[in-house]
């Protein structure tokens, strides 16, 4: 892997002695990959995940399941595995299958590497695609227990159904940290590249369809303002504006918007994913705000609203033309007390009004 | 100090570098060989140098990142024009926008 390294600073014109790498055993092509296995939206490879399910109980010295069942989203694999008899499913085998092997490759890593560079392999891996895969996991199993729980009495049946998963494709993060070594993750890595969330039990594994539908922002966020953010094919699905959870009635109200309705709209969150769908630039010109300040960094607006914080807002214009010719125009909100445009651009920055000097920008 | 989009390349003199900066691990290039300063979630597109070099990563005021361009590199990326930065030592910084409550990255 190093030779792969050097190969790539040679073709770069890199010359250099003899430098410690935090990528020593990291190829960043695979962490590529398993970013893609992640986000991976479509029809599971049905075979694959059944053999890759199949592979991991026998990697974990169990016999393979009777059956492997299809759900079409995690939302109907909860729902069956809470609809079925112990007797009929076994019991869950998760621990064995999934959680001892983990554990061992864990320690292998921990213990051949060291602290520091098993810290720093994590960093340059798994950590990369953590807090989005996370995230978007932690907003699934909300949307689970949301579906199937009647009553919040129900709830505590739904999460202990969820702790029976092992969540297929979204265990990228640590599969990427694990990548290239041992063998005994191999079943469950198999299952990662070819479905979504599944639920091993002795006699049964339920394996649940990956998303058709998965629409989030640079940032990594859910974020769709025409349909579901997260859809799944048996209909379960989630709607997020840039991250936030909104009702699916909410966006069907969004593009007959007026800034009168925004005013109106009490919930805060709420108004400013109207504001943001709107768009800044046409409540400002419709609702007649004026700049509070103008130079050559850009402009400061300010949209007052009723029992919120000020919305303050630069707007800056991008020195890159588009391939059309135009600059495109965007906004950045900045702390309310921000005083002049340049103020806060350089606040974007984490910079004092005074240092910030770009001699060039593109 | 340099912006591209969302990130600006800020230069440091070496004499006001801390002196761990040189143990800090350098960051592996990407299958093209360059050090990416950021890199778009969805899109996949970077701001990245081309060159020789090293970028490390930083935490506290001389962070997020650092990068050392002993004879100079370009800044490229899929949406912006390239820029060329005079060699020397750089901090690297992503933008940032206020949130209520929280502080999000921009997402470019």
């Amino acid at each position: 892997m190093k030779g792969e390294l050097a190969l790539d600073l040679e073709a770069a014109g890199g010359a250099r002695g003899e430098v410690r790498y935090a990528g020593d055993g990291v190829r960043p092509a695979e962490v590529e990959e398993w970013r893609q296995v992640a986000a991976a939206t479509g029809a599971a490879d049905r075979a694959a995940a059944e053999a890759g399910v199949r592979l991991a109980y026998r990697l974990a010295g169990l016999a393979e399941p009777e059956r492997v069942e299809w759900a079409g989203s995690p939302r109907e694999a909860t729902a069956r595995v809470l609809a079925s008899a112990q007797a009929e499913l076994g019991a869950s085998v998760r621990d064995v299958v999934r959680t001892r092997p983990w554990a061992a490759e864990r320690a292998a890593l921990h213990e051949g590497l060291g602290r520091a560079a098993w810290g720093e392999r994590w960093g340059l891996t798994g950590g990369r695609l953590w807090d989005t895969t996370h995230a978007l996991a932690e907003r699934i199993r909300t949307g689970v227990v949301e579906a199937l729980a009647e009553t919040p009495q129900d709830e505590p049946a739904v999460r202990l159904a969820l702790l029976d998963v092992v969540l297929g494709q979204h265990d990228a993060p640590w599969l990427a940290a694990f990548a290239g070594t041992g063998e005994r993750l191999a079943g469950i890595a198999a299952v990662a590249r070819s479905a979504g969330w599944w639920w091993p039990y002795e006699k049964v594994a339920i394996i649940a369809e990956r998303p058709v539908e998965l629409h989030r922002d640079e940032a990594g966020r859910l974020d769709r303002g025409d349909g579901p953010a997260l859809a799944f094919p048996d209909g379960f699905a989630l709607y997020a504006w840039r991250g936030m959870p909104v009702p699916a009635t909410f966006l069907d109200g969004l593009s007959d918007l007026t800034p009168e309705r925004i005013r109106k709209e009490e919930n805060a969150e709420l108004r400013r994913v109207m504001l943001e769908f709107y768009g800044y630039d046409r409540y400002l010109d419709e609702s007649g705000a004026k700049p509070l300040h103008r130079d050559e960094t850009g402009v400061l607006w300010r949209i007052d609203l009723e029992n919120d914080e000020p919305v303050v807002m630069v707007e800056v214009v991008n020195s890159t033309p588009e391939p059309d010719g135009t600059c495109r125009t965007y906004w950045l909100r900045v702390p309310p007390r921000t005083r002049t445009a340049r103020e806060g651009v350089a606040w974007t920055f984490g910079l004092g009004e005074e240092v910030y000097a770009p001699v060039r920008e593109t | 100090m340099y912006r591209q989009g969302d990130v600006l390349m800020v230069p440091i003199e070496e004499a006001a570098l801390p002196e761990h900066v040189s143990g800090l691990p350098e960051e592996p290039r990407d299958a093209r060989g360059r050090m990416v300063l950021a890199l778009g979630e969805v899109t996949g597109h970077a701001h990245a140098v081309v060159g020789a070099g090293a970028l490390r990563r930083e935490t506290g005021a001389f962070g997020p990142a650092l990068l050392h361009l002993p004879d100079g590199g370009r800044v490229v990326h899929e949406e912006h024009a390239a820029i060329s930065l005079p060699k020397g030592w750089y901090r690297v910084v992503r933008q940032r926008e206020y949130v209520p409550g929280s502080v999000r990255l921009v997402a470019d």
